[in-house]
């Protein structure tokens, strides 16, 4: 088991180190920052000065050093665009998007769950027909089309809630569910498969032999089974929610991470960008790696394969 | 629950519409959000950019406008643009430069104080044009030798060399004269300075919260007179369409950059005002191989056809609804030493002569056609005039950083749409795009080297002027650019605002002064 854990360490360390990498790369290919902030037509010497300011005439190397140096300070610099320490924006961001996140998240399972039980039950009927409807169109409508329709319907036409901002749950209700609806629509497919696998296992039909009433059969002993997997989808998905509900922050000016990573690529604010990618990428290897290490705890066999 | 039907009268939600919503969880609400723009004596911006910290602080102004936009508020200058004047005495009472060019002084105007009631003194402004490290900030020290304050209200900024255009820098292109005060600043510190900024402007500094809102408060005492709004809250809302439906609802009062159709939709909109602001931000295609003979853009003919091939007003019209002005030129209108042009010509038929003239009866292959991405519209509209003549190219665009950069290291070839919203003046755009070593000049015409060197030393206005003429109509003479217009940034207010304060100060994109904006009673 200890072996197990130092090797699974190590893997996440690679991929933190590569994802580093990667961003670092990744962001300076699209070009250079100090010609965003300036005037089209500004001097060289004004662009020079900038990049002198912002520490981009430094060889690409000593600027990676100085990128991996600043996660272990804790330092991660300053934002080129609002010229304060990266943390301090990522933090004051961070519980807009933990809100969103769980509403959305909240809005998703009682939407998705239900829905995928009811659908697995009455399979090629009406309601199996609505929810197949349902997860197309929340997996295929982009979120900023369903924003968009939202604010035209809910604020322009009918005046009910706000069209954008932060502070009140008014302001919640339409970012949470434009960015809840993809999440319930595959919460939705993975609750519906999973509950008919289940119905189709032996347990089940030996719980129906006995002749249980059909709510207890669905409501007690598939409902539980089937539920695993997508309590596992909804916790990645959680994650997921609170690192990239950029379109959804930007239309509906909701001032949470995805928002602050959308400003950073919008501006090349290199630091803003690394620091939100890298701890989001973060927070995704270390849910990984806490569930690798359970799954090993609760299954012997993935130990001693692996 | 009300709504309004199509007649603008108000009805009630059918039973289904109840339903549907209900099913969403909405219904259950049973609220009606309270509106921002309800409250007396406040009105609110909806913004387009992030509004960023560092713009609390003049000493950090980088090269562009959007920072003056809030500077206009909380801070003031000694001297700047305002509606009457392209460099108006604010701060400064007065000033006057010394027959030899080699100093300025500026007297401290009396009674204006900052926010926490301090008078603003000459030690405040030396210590503002020492403190500045914005985007001018070498350029403008390395040619100030000194900074004098033999009084209190009396400051002299003297040069190393007669410069010219010193008080352009100090007016307008640069935050070296936004005045901050030294005591408090020197008493907090950079750092905090910028979350709880001082200064001498209209407005007080009450709130931020990064990337939601920011609010201001007017302050009473400001010398010019007491603003008449009580509040002012600035919202960021990235979208546009998002904008537009907030100010159509009443949540905002006042919305930025509003464009194409949703411009279109807005000028529909009952209660809605559109207001376009002319920016200095001209647009030309520039004929980057006009020097090499080989080129077809080195026969004078050929870059006048281009000229007279584009419908100019038409793409205004199409693209932003007619507001963006054919000024024909590449220096904007409002710049001082702007020479202006006789105005642009739309004639299909003289740019087919001229290039049958100059050997092209069956139009050419004309190659690249570089842009930046953002404004392809743009050239999509000029192409096809350009395809119409008989000159037929290819849309290039290029993501707006890399284009900038291809611009000025001379990278692009063939035809390139530029622009530029640089601050200064005519001297200072031609340096930068005609005259010999300019960082976008890709050759050089010596009639105009000539011209502008001379101006460069001249300290008499009235001569400067005319020298800055002549290489202007050199250049439009010859057709070194073919202008296309000079960009209208669209704007709108809803109908509680009396004066929007968009548009009095000239080129400037957002609401100023602050303290001439008014409610309607």
């Amino acid at each position: 088991m200890k072996h197990y854990i130092i090797r699974r360490v190590g893997y996440s360390l690679l991929s933190l180190f590569l994802l580093s990498l990667t961003i670092f790369l990744f962001v300076r290919v699209t070009g250079d920052p100090a010609s965003l902030l300036v005037e089209p037509g500004a001097s060289q010497a004004d662009i020079d000065s900038l990049r002198h300011q912002f520490g981009l005439d430094e060889p690409m190397w000593v600027q990676y050093w100085l990128f991996v140096r600043s996660f272990f300070t804790g330092d991660l610099g300053q934002s080129f665009y609002y010229r304060v320490p990266v943390l301090d924006l990522y933090f004051e961001r961070l519980p807009n998007s933990l809100l969103l996140a769980a509403v959305a998240m909240a809005m998703s399972l009682v939407i998705g769950i239900p829905s995928g039980v009811l659908a697995a039950v009455r399979v090629g009927g009406f309601w199996d027909s609505a929810g197949k409807l349902f997860t197309l169109l929340g997996l295929s409508l982009p979120s900023f089309f369903i924003g968009l329709l939202l604010i035209l319907i809910f604020t322009v036409t009918l005046g009910w809630l706000p069209s954008s901002g932060s502070g009140t749950i008014a302001h919640l209700l339409m970012p949470a569910f434009t960015l809840g609806w993809y999440f319930a629509a595959a919460h939705m497919r993975l609750t519906r498969s999973s509950m008919l696998e289940v119905l189709g296992s032996e347990y089940v039909k030996l719980a129906r032999l006995k002749g249980l009433p059909e709510a207890l059969v669905i409501g007690k002993h598939a409902f539980k089974n089937a539920l695993i997997p997508v309590i596992t989808l909804a916790g990645i998905n959680l994650v997921v929610m609170i690192n990239v509900a950029v379109v959804v922050e930007t239309v509906f000016a909701w001032p949470g991470i995805g928002r602050l990573l959308y400003e950073g690529v919008t501006f090349r604010d290199f630091p803003v960008v690394q620091t939100v990618v890298v701890i989001g990428g973060s927070m995704i290897i270390l849910v990984n790696l806490l569930v690798d290490i359970l799954y090993a705890l609760i299954d012997p066999r993935i130990r001693l394969e692996s | 629950m009300l709504r309004k039907t199509e007649s603008g009268s108000p009805s009630r939600l059918s039973r289904r519409d109840v339903m549907a919503l209900s099913a969403l969880g909405i219904v259950a609400l049973g609220q009606r959000t309270a509106m921002a723009a309800g409250a007396d004596g406040q009105l609110t911006w909806a913004v387009h950019v992030s509004l960023a910290p560092t713009w609390f602080d003049p000493a950090e102004t980088p090269g562009i406008i959007t920072p003056f936009m809030l500077l206009y508020a909380l801070h003031d200058a000694m001297v700047k643009p305002m509606p009457d004047k392209a460099a108006a005495p604010c701060l400064a009472e007065s000033w006057k430069m010394a027959p030899d060019g080699l100093s300025y002084q500026f007297t401290v105007r009396a009674g204006a104080k900052f926010h926490n009631g301090e008078p603003v003194t000459a030690e405040d402004v030396k210590f503002s044009f020492e403190r500045y490290r914005g985007t001018s900030a070498a350029m403008m020290k390395e040619r100030v030798k000194a900074v004098e304050t033999p009084d209190a209200r009396t400051v002299n900024f003297v040069l190393k060399e007669p410069w010219p255009d010193f008080l352009t820098f100090y007016s307008s292109a640069s935050g070296a004269g936004w005045i901050v005060p030294k005591k408090y600043v020197e008493k907090v510190g950079d750092e905090a300075f910028k979350k709880a900024p001082i200064g001498a402007g209209p407005y007080k500094f009450v709130s931020f919260t990064p990337g939601v809102e920011l609010v201001f408060e007017a302050f009473d005492d400001y010398w010019r007179k007491p603003p008449t709004v009580k509040r002012l809250v600035f919202k960021v809302i990235p979208e546009e369409a998002t904008r537009l439906a907030a100010l159509t609802r009443g949540e905002v009062d006042i919305a930025y950059s509003i464009r194409g159709e949703l411009a279109e939709q807005l000028r529909k909109t009952p209660g809605l005002t559109l207001k376009a602001v002319v920016i200095q931000g001209p647009y030309w295609i520039y004929f980057a191989d006009q020097w090499d003979p080989k080129s077809p853009w080195h026969d004078q003919r050929v870059r006048e056809a281009v000229r007279v091939a584009i419908d100019h007003k038409a793409i205004s019209e199409a693209l932003t609804l007619g507001f963006s002005p054919i000024t024909n030129s590449i220096i904007p209108e409002n710049f001082e030493f702007f020479w202006k042009p006789p105005p642009a010509v739309y004639d299909p038929k003289k740019a087919k002569e001229l290039l049958a003239a100059a050997g092209f009866r069956s139009g050419f292959d004309a190659g690249d056609y570089y842009c930046d991405s953002s404004y392809s519209n743009v050239a999509e509209a000029v192409i096809n005039y350009l395809q119409e003549a008989g000159i037929r190219v290819k849309m290039r665009p290029l993501e707006r950083a890399a284009f900038y950069a291809g611009y000025s290291q001379k990278k692009l070839k063939n035809l390139i749409q530029g622009a530029s919203g640089a601050f200064g003046n005519a001297a200072t755009r031609l340096a930068a795009f005609a005259v010999k070593g300019g960082a976008y000049a890709y050759g050089n015409y010596p009639e105009i080297d000539e011209l502008y060197a001379k101006q460069e030393a001249e300290l008499d206005v009235a001569k400067r002027t005319e020298l800055l003429h002549r290489a202007q109509q050199y250049i439009h003479e010859h057709s070194v650019y073919a202008p296309i217009w000079q960009l209208a940034f669209l704007n709108a207010h809803g109908k509680r605002v009396g004066e929007s304060g968009l548009g009095l100060i000239k080129g400037h994109a957002y609401s100023a002064p602050y303290e001439d904006v008014t409610i309607k009673k």
